[in-house]
């Protein structure tokens, strides 16, 4: 089995990240221009806690108190806070309920200005994330406007979106695109 | 890419599923078999697929397995195939049908709530197939099954469930009667369940459910009579139901009528019989039992707001599961008993859980019912046969929660008080004794050292207190009025007021409405209420017996007729004589009964019954004798129980008998739990059990409790309680042949590292015991610590009292085990709070030369101008071994000095532990300063500090350079002796007050440090980009 990180862990720019962890709590329903909801949840393992931004369906279903593993996520910085994703083909998976200890603190996804000034290494490192995932999407032949989050971070018409208000989670991507740019 | 719902995992057949749930391998395992069975059995004919699932079951187990898993997931998802598939089954199985009953409880304990309604429907109709056929072992599938309807719960699938099983009880009622365990947990059961059945609605499923329960306390009273106190509690909530009454009244006036052997003081009887852990558990779902084990194991105090929300929100949000409190709280009190390893942590403790429940019950009546069910262990409690564990949530509710919830602690003084009167008139004088022997329990046990804080508190109205100190003068320090003697007469005075304030008392009105809960859609005049109440009073009239439970007599009449003759002859037998040798004789006798073939196992547990009582005697008084000699130990270990301990000593494992006489342990075990402890005492103490420690495993995994961890820990707390001699000489057996092995491998490690034990031999011993360990220790008789376990029983003793701890300390002193292993317990030792670690540590720190790590640990310690350890073993070390404390000072603040400040703060964020920062160092420095200065001492001469301390200066910010401005100027004469060109240093800027020639540039050199530890390396990305400045040559220099 792959082995799992710790939520302290977690810094901006690891990928294929596998995590264990219980959900604290579920954030309200945002929607993106193009319909998908995004659900940010707060979870934690014993080491700290963290935000999720969590996609379409399983969002739905997911419940505080749940106990979930993580496969293939990757961390990012969303407006200056540390947040973690799906990844490719990567999923979230119940498998418990209530019975996991967690500590609530530290929240590493509490904003920190630090991570403003790590812009320019983290794009370093996330880029070649993205330019694989881009190609796959691009080979499947999705536009951008179906593509869930995991390809929005590549999508070609991720410019054309940087200055829409209203999809804030493709906002904050794109402010970071545009820093790198 | 779309996140695709149904990839790879298409819904199963058996569970409810989402996409967000995991696979399940059960599910998927019995998919693969009837994966199996249906190829095997595919387009033939019927009669040709029975020969094949037959063929196939010969060819070995795995395929016997296999096929029947198979067709028992088919009987589950394919209703039109149940019939067809249950043939099958009865006819391929080679076992008893052991494998379907195995996964049947399997199912059940971890899946059924997820199970998917066809299968709920087809797993009862399975299970009433099961018990039709009278197949062994269906009665425990039953009561597994019975315990999966939830109590406070309505919802039509729940209600299906009850109704359901209810329909096997009463159709199969021969086949129930059978079995004695299984009639009194269909009583306990739906007794409970009526309460939530009261509804207009219900009330035909609610009928049913009386008439099983009458039915069967009617026929088989003394099977019922096992449950215990709790049956009483049950039958007083629910008898308000007309058929209910009746047998109520039965119960109190005309008990005989029930059962011939249920006499006179049957009732007080079954009020004295502690409730067995199976009852009060078997009314918790398994999910509820797994949640609330959780909490009262892992979860932190502090930390459970949110799983008690969780909690909430599934079990106790709905107005109907306003009665599960009571279960749990029983629960709570009567079967969670935390070790005390748990019990000395910062683990949620259960009075924690208890106020929580207490204080979001929304109804009246459901919070006097939590009340009774939370003091129900106080009114007949005895030492001798009840716990302190079952009455200590309640004095630590109310004792933790007059800060915090002084109403909390007031209803529940309140209700203690008066339910002394109230609860039942005529046993007024028995309720009384079992609070009065709560509350001496309470504080010999020392759970509250003095009542008085609790009793006579200004938070508490005057009149509440008043009522205290009348009804609890012996436990209130304030002074009491002259008129108040405080012997027993008194006592009898007080009893009468008491019972003529009962006229005009609300409370009993509540408390009875809370009695009478949920029938109040049939009765609801509250006239009638009253009228009721006084029919009690006046009918209800018998008379108590006038001892303290504790002198009676064995009394075997509830059981002993239950034995074949035989066997009941013998146990006459015992009952008469008084001649240890001639009981010795019979005990064999009934010892080699058991041992026949032809005996019946359901006779095992009225037999220990009977036992138990009869040999309640050997188990009072002292088992280790006076003067420990060969003869008086061998002398000590002749009693009839000891025979049957010989008996299995003399026995070879695989031998039949075997498991049999553990079976008979196992259930004077439930009966007698010192019968444990005496086990140890024999296989130590006799000869004949030479080397057959390992005998002690076989036992307790024989038991309920199931593990040798748990078991021990509970025989070594038994003992403790009883007998300390006793334990400290077992002692050294339980440390020694654990470490030699003659336990099993995986246990060893197990008692090692947990400081229960210690912890259990520590609080009880005194210094002469003490001293006798260390000499057991330091001959080699007795390891009690490991290398590798030492700190964290030592961390854990920090909870401990002074004396405990002392004694823990030395014990680990009379082992050799080097220092350096505990040093890391000074990260957890605060000022004040730990000063039996801190000055043994002290003591010993100062014997040793200094370490890196303990220069770091010592530094570490937060500065507080009244702590002066730290400053206490630097001055020491600075007297005796300057240069070695001097470098690791060195290396210390130029490690520290080169740490970003952000890390550093962001570490000690995630950690409680004492973190080590320059500042803190420099400020030991300080002190150590100020504390030699008057001293010929030459420790802030050495070169190593004087060159670490420049290093510092020079990059620390200004606040600093004040702060310690006295500290660097001790440096400030010091000219680094191979020092580069002067190209490199210059002057500290204008504003520094002291500015100074010499100081040297200010410097970042993250780069070149080479202390930053590899797992910080990612943290040190984000502070490249700040300034980039090579450091000086002169601290290039320093810093390797």
């Amino acid at each position: 089995m792959t082995t799992e990180t710790h939520v302290k862990d977690i810094k901006p720019g690891l990928k294929n990240l596998n995590v264990i962890f219980i959900v604290l709590e579920t954030g309200r329903v945002t929607k993106t221009k193009d319909g998908h909801e995004v659900r940010t949840c707060k979870v934690a393992d014993k080491t700290g806690s963290i935000s999720i931004s969590v996609w379409d369906e399983v969002g739905g279903l997911i419940q505080t108190g749940d106990i979930i593993r993580l496969t293939k996520g990757y961390a990012s910085v969303f407006k200056g806070c540390l947040t973690l994703y799906t990844g490719r083909g990567g999923e979230l998976l119940k498998i418990g309920e209530f019975c996991m200890v967690y500590s609530e603190v530290p929240n590493f996804s509490e904003p920190n200005p630090e991570y403003s000034n790590m812009d320019q290494m983290k794009n370093k490192t996330v880029r070649g994330n993205d330019t694989t995932n881009g190609n796959g999407v691009n080979s499947q032949g999705s536009g951008s406007s179906t593509t869930p989050p995991q390809g929005g971070r590549a999508g070609s018409g991720v410019g054309s979106r940087a200055n829409n208000p209203g999809g804030t989670t493709v906002n904050g991507k794109e402010t970071r695109r545009s820093t790198k740019r | 890419m779309e996140p695709s719902p149904a990839k790879g995992k298409p819904q199963g057949r058996l569970l409810v599923s989402t996409t967000l749930d995991a696979k399940d391998e059960l599910e998927e395992r019995l998919e693969r078999c009837v994966g199996i069975v249906t190829s095997l059995t595919n387009g033939l004919s019927e009669r040709e697929a029975n020969d094949a699932i037959t063929a196939n079951v010969c060819k070995g187990p795995q395929q016997h397995e296999e096929v029947c898993l198979g067709l028992f997931a088919l009987l589950l998802t394919e209703p039109p195939q149940a019939q067809r598939c249950y043939r099958d089954l009865t006819l391929v199985n080679r076992d008893g049908m052991n494998v379907i009953l195995i996964k049947i409880n399997q199912i059940l304990m971890e899946k059924f709530l997820k199970l998917q309604d066809v299968c709920r429907t087809q797993l009862v109709w399975l299970v009433r197939e099961l018990v039709k056929s009278g197949v062994i072992g269906a009665d425990g599938v039953l009561m597994t099954l019975m315990k999966q309807i939830a109590g406070g719960d309505i919802t039509s699938k729940n209600l299906w469930l009850a109704e359901n099983v209810l329909d096997i009880l009463l159709d199969q009622r021969e086949w129930v009667l059978k079995s004695g365990m299984l009639i009194a947990m269909s009583v306990y059961t739906y007794l409970r369940l009526i309460v939530d059945h009261g509804t207009p609605a219900l009330l035909v499923l609610r009928q049913k459910e009386v008439d099983l329960c009458i039915g069967l306390l009617r026929e088989k009273f003394m099977e019922c009579f096992i449950i215990g106190r709790d049956l009483v509690r049950l039958l007083q909530i629910v008898a308000r139901i007309p058929e209910m009454e009746l047998l109520w009244k039965d119960l109190l006036h005309n008990p005989q009528a029930l059962s011939p052997q249920f006499t006179g003081k049957g009732l007080l009887q079954l009020l004295t019989a502690r409730t067995s852990r199976k009852f009060l558990a078997c009314r918790l779902t398994p999910d509820m039992e797994t949640k609330l084990l959780f909490m009262t194991s892992r979860v932190r105090f502090g930390q459970q707001k949110r799983y008690q929300d969780w909690f909430q929100r599934q079990y106790l949000s709905t107005a109907e599961s306003q009665s599960l409190r009571c279960d749990l709280i029983r629960y709570i009190c009567g079967v969670v008993h935390p070790s005390n390893e748990v019990l000395s942590s910062d683990i949620l403790p259960r009075w924690a859980i208890i106020g929580w429940l207490l204080t979001t019950c929304t109804s009246n009546v459901a919070a006097s019912n939590a009340k009774l069910a939370l003091f129900y262990d106080w009114l007949f409690f005895s030492p001798e046969k009840d716990s302190i564990m079952n009455i200590e949530p309640a004095i630590l509710v109310m004792h933790h929660s007059m800060k915090p919830h002084p109403a909390i602690t007031a209803t529940l003084l309140d209700f203690m008080c008066r339910i002394i009167p109230h609860f039942f008139p005529p046993l007024e004088g028995q309720v009384r004794q079992g609070v009065f022997n709560s509350l001496t329990f309470i504080m010999e046990k020392r759970v509250l050292a003095h009542l008085a804080p609790l009793f006579d508190n200004p938070k508490l109205d005057r009149e509440l207190r008043s009522m205290l100190r009348e009804r609890f003068a012996e436990f209130c320090s304030s002074p009491s009025p002259p008129t108040e003697g405080r012997d027993e007469g008194a006592n009898e005075m007080k009893m009468e007021e008491s019972v003529s304030l009962e006229m005009d008392n609300h409370v009993l009105l509540d408390k009875e409405d809370g009695c009478y809960d949920n029938t109040e859609a049939a009765f609801s005049d509250d006239e009638e209420e009253v009228n009721n109440k006084g029919n009690k009073k006046r009918e209800f009239r018998f008379h108590p017996i006038k001892e303290a439970v504790i002198e009676e007599p064995a009394d075997i009449t509830p059981y002993v007729d239950q034995l074949d003759d035989t066997m009941k002859e013998k146990v006459l037998q015992l009952q008469k004589g008084s001649d240890t040798e001639a009981h010795c004789e019979v005990m064999q006798e009934i010892v080699d009964l058991v041992l026949e073939e032809d005996f019946d196992s359901e006779q095992m547990s009225t037999l220990a019954s009977c036992l138990a009582e009869l040999f309640k005697g050997h188990f009072r008084g002292d088992v280790l004798p006076d003067d420990i000699t060969e003869e008086s130990l061998e002398e000590s270990v002749c009693k009839p129980v000891c025979l049957v301990f010989r008996n299995l000593c003399q026995m070879q494992e695989d031998n039949s008998g075997f498991s049999v006489l553990l079976e008979m342990l196992a259930e004077l075990y439930q009966k007698q739990p010192k019968i444990g402890y005496h086990l140890l005492y024999y296989l130590r103490a006799s000869k004949a059990a030479m080397g057959k420690m390992s005998l002690y495993e076989s036992f307790a995994q024989a038991t309920a409790l199931g593990d040798l961890h748990t078991c021990l820990m509970m025989d070594m707390k038994a003992c403790q309680e009883d007998d300390i001699r006793l334990l400290c000489y077992l002692t050294p057996s339980i440390y020694t042949e654990v470490h030699t092995n003659v336990f099993y491998a995986e246990f060893p490690d197990e008692t090692l590292r947990s400081g229960e034990l210690l912890n259990m031999i520590v609080a009880v011993i005194d210094s002469t015991q003490l001293q006798e360990l260390m000499c057991h220790v330091m001959i080699g008789n007795l390891v009690m610590f490991r290398k590798d376990s030492v700190l964290n029983i030592l961390i854990q003793s920090l909870e401990w009292e002074t004396f405990e701890q002392y004694s823990a300390w030395q014990l680990f002193l009379a082992h050799s085990i080097p220092l350096e292993t505990i040093i890391p317990i000074l990260q957890h030792l605060k000022y004040k709070e730990h000063p039996e670690a801190l000055s043994c540590l002290l003591l010993q720190l100062r014997r040793e030369k200094p370490s890196g790590e303990m220069v770091k640990m010592v530094l570490s310690r937060p500065c507080h101008p009244e702590d002066q350890f730290t400053t206490s073993i630097l001055r020491h070390w600075a007297a005796k071994h300057d240069d070695v404390l001097g470098e690791h000072i060195k290396a210390l603040l130029i490690k520290n000095n080169n740490m970003p400040r952000k890390r550093q703060s962001l570490r000690s964020s995630s950690s409680k532990l004492a973190q080590l920062t320059l500042e803190q160092i420099l400020e030991h420095m300080d002190n150590l300063r100020l504390n030699l200065s008057n001293t010929k001492n030459s420790f802030f001469t050495q070169t190593p500090i004087l060159q670490a301390l420049q290093h510092v200066q020079a990059s620390c910010d200004e606040a600093h350079k004040m702060r310690f401005s006295d500290l660097f100027s001790l440096a400030e004469e010091y000219e680094e002796p191979s020092s580069k060109p002067p190209k490199s240093r210059r002057k500290a800027p204008a504003s520094s007050p002291r500015s100074r020639k010499g100081t040297v540039t200010p410097v970042s050199n993250e780069e070149e440090s080479a202390s930053s530890s590899a797992s910080e390396e990612e943290d040190s990305k984000p502070k490249a980009p700040k300034r980039k400045r090579k450091g000086s040559s002169a601290v290039a220099s320093d810093s390797d």
